[in-house]
């Protein structure tokens, strides 16, 4: 049995969250998820619902929260920059769920923004034993480029509607498909430093858990991408990535959700095995 | 604003309904049950419901937003979101409301099925006030649309590389599994007048006015609000609802009557 419990915590009393604290433990690996976009502490479609409660059934304390500003959550107060708030907001996280459930080490876990909230957390937090990032961050290699261009360009049939729409109306000009509203999004970082923050993290012990989308086709599509962005480090026994071409970026089918959650769920109890577990159906 | 004035709960039998109340400065005389909408409505209007109980707060009045059974934060799977317990719950969460505030009037608002749910549950949950804002009324046509849309999301191809199977997107409606039951029971679904005054606020894209008449009580009346909602357009399907002109015609309204 989990019982869940809200609160409203943090430095000013600011942060509202949903702790899960499976009964009878104490110590385990606390798991922390981040706001995925402006969508509030559940997750698009109930993603950090679902998750967290299959985790706590596997024996993991939880939090889902606003971050200051998001969701249910009010700023701070303070004068700080987003990246300080970020990280203090984490503090508070941390600090609550040790509180709740004697946590000292935990897994973040973050859908795009909340990807690079939970990476900029992760590099520099000695607390943080392990990331899982969905949709983070990712860079347009060549590999990409050639996978993305090339096929159109063997195409004739591509070719042929080109000429056809040249031919029929005076213009070579294509109609721009409507783009979807940028409801989501991950700003880009130095390609050299987010290299550097994984290698730092997996040499401190971090295990790493990268999960790529076919949502995110306009910059990633191929799991060989992983490597080409990120080189060697995405060799290292401590990261374990997987690229989900048939899914959107925020998994809105629940069989699509449901293979998302049991991969975290298998992850976990691979790298952080709950002393527990198996105590909790 | 007082960070404390806004407490996150749990409440209801097992404490298994998730809750936000508002307080008032002072004594509330009067107090607000913000009905959620279900499915990603809830979502896309979370931040709405926000801002709208934080102007009803300021203005002197007790607010208190919930999640239905399998919904938000609340106990329960997506799939076991049940019509009657809707309603159920927005009675147990008024009781909630009267015993925290020591308000007893109470005015519901609610979005879409959460306008519905509020209407259904006027006389159990003694609303002296139904507000909705576009509440569905006829459960059947509202079903066809979330069907199409749905049939329309497994061949999107701004969200999939390749068009999805039939299967994969079965009993789900945009991001939710919907379980036999709740399908039945908004085909079924023929809300009927309240017993109270009821303002309709309508946002409706092809606004017409008739539409409103049947639940509309002599009492009651009907405000259009512009510029109409998107709430069937499924390339806004993750965007927040955001309305000042809702803002202030609720609390226009409740400030009106006070």
């Amino acid at each position: 049995m989990t019982r869940e419990e809200a609160h409203r915590f943090g430095r000013a009393r600011h942060l509202v969250g949903i702790a899960g604290v499976p009964e009878g433990v104490r110590g385990e690996t606390g798991v922390i998820v981040l706001n995925a976009g402006l969508v509030h502490r559940i997750g698009p479609f109930r993603l950090h619902v679902e998750l967290t409660r299959q985790l706590n059934a596997a024996g993991y304390p939880t939090l889902r929260f606003d971050l200051s500003t998001l969701g249910d959550s009010a700023a701070s107060g303070g004068q700080q920059t987003r990246t300080q708030q970020v990280c203090a907001d984490l503090d508070d996280a941390m600090k609550l769920l040790g509180e709740r459930a004697g946590c000292e080490r935990f897994v973040l876990v973050g859908l795009c923004s909340g990807a690079q909230n939970a990476h900029m957390v992760a590099a520099t937090d000695a607390r943080v034993s392990g990331a899982v990032f969905l949709d983070g961050y990712a860079f347009r290699t060549l590999g990409y480029k050639l996978r993305h261009y090339l096929p159109r360009m063997v195409d004739p049939g591509r070719w042929a509607r080109r000429l056809m729409r040249g031919a029929g109306n005076g213009s070579t000009a294509a109609v721009p498909k409507a783009a979807p509203q940028p409801v989501f999004a991950v700003a880009p970082a130095p390609r050299e430093e987010v290299i550097a923050d994984f290698t730092g993290m997996v040499e401190r012990g971090m295990k790493l858990y990268l999960v790529y989308s076919g949502g995110i086709s306009n910059y990633f599509n191929h799991a060989r991408q992983f490597r080409e962005c990120f080189g060697k480090v995405m060799s290292h026994p401590a990261v374990t990535t997987r690229y989900a071409a048939e899914t959107d970026h925020t998994y809105i089918l629940t069989g699509d959700r449901a293979r998302l959650l049991d991969g975290i769920g298998g992850w976990l109890s691979h790298n952080f095995p709950p002393a527990n577990a198996g105590r909790h159906p | 604003m007082r960070q404390d004035a806004e407490v996150p709960f749990f409440f209801g039998p097992d404490a298994a309904l998730f809750g936000m109340y508002h307080a008032p400065a002072v004594p509330a005389r009067r107090a607000v049950l913000m009905c959620p909408p279900l499915g990603q409505d809830l979502i896309r209007c979370h931040r709405l419901y926000r801002q709208l109980a934080q102007s009803l707060a300021e203005q002197g009045l007790a607010v208190l937003r919930f999640d239905y059974h399998g919904t938000g934060d609340s106990a329960g799977g997506s799939a076991d979101v049940d019509w009657e317990r809707c309603v159920a719950d927005a009675t147990v969460a008024a009781a909630e409301l009267r015993r925290r505030s020591g308000a007893d009037r109470l005015v519901a608002f609610g979005a879409r099925l959460g306008g519905s749910v509020a209407l259904a549950a006027a006389e159990q949950a003694r609303f002296s006030e139904v507000i909705a804002w576009d509440p569905v009324l006829e459960g059947e046509a509202y079903v066809g649309e979330l069907d199409a849309m749905q049939a329309a999301l497994r061949e999107d191809a701004s969200r999939f590389n390749q068009p999805r199977s039939h299967s994969d997107v079965a009993e789900q409606w945009l991001g939710f599994d919907i379980g036999e039951t709740l399908r039945g029971q908004l085909l079924a679904l023929r809300v009927a007048p309240a017993s109270v005054p009821t303002l309709v606020l309508d946002s409706l894209p092809d606004a017409a006015g008739a539409r409103w008449d049947r639940i509309v009580s002599r009492r009651g009346k009907v405000a259009t609000i512009a510029p109409p909602t998107p709430w069937a357009d499924l390339e806004r399907l993750e965007t927040a609802i955001l309305s000042h002109p809702l803002i202030q015609a609720v609390t226009g309204r409740l400030k009106e009557v006070a």
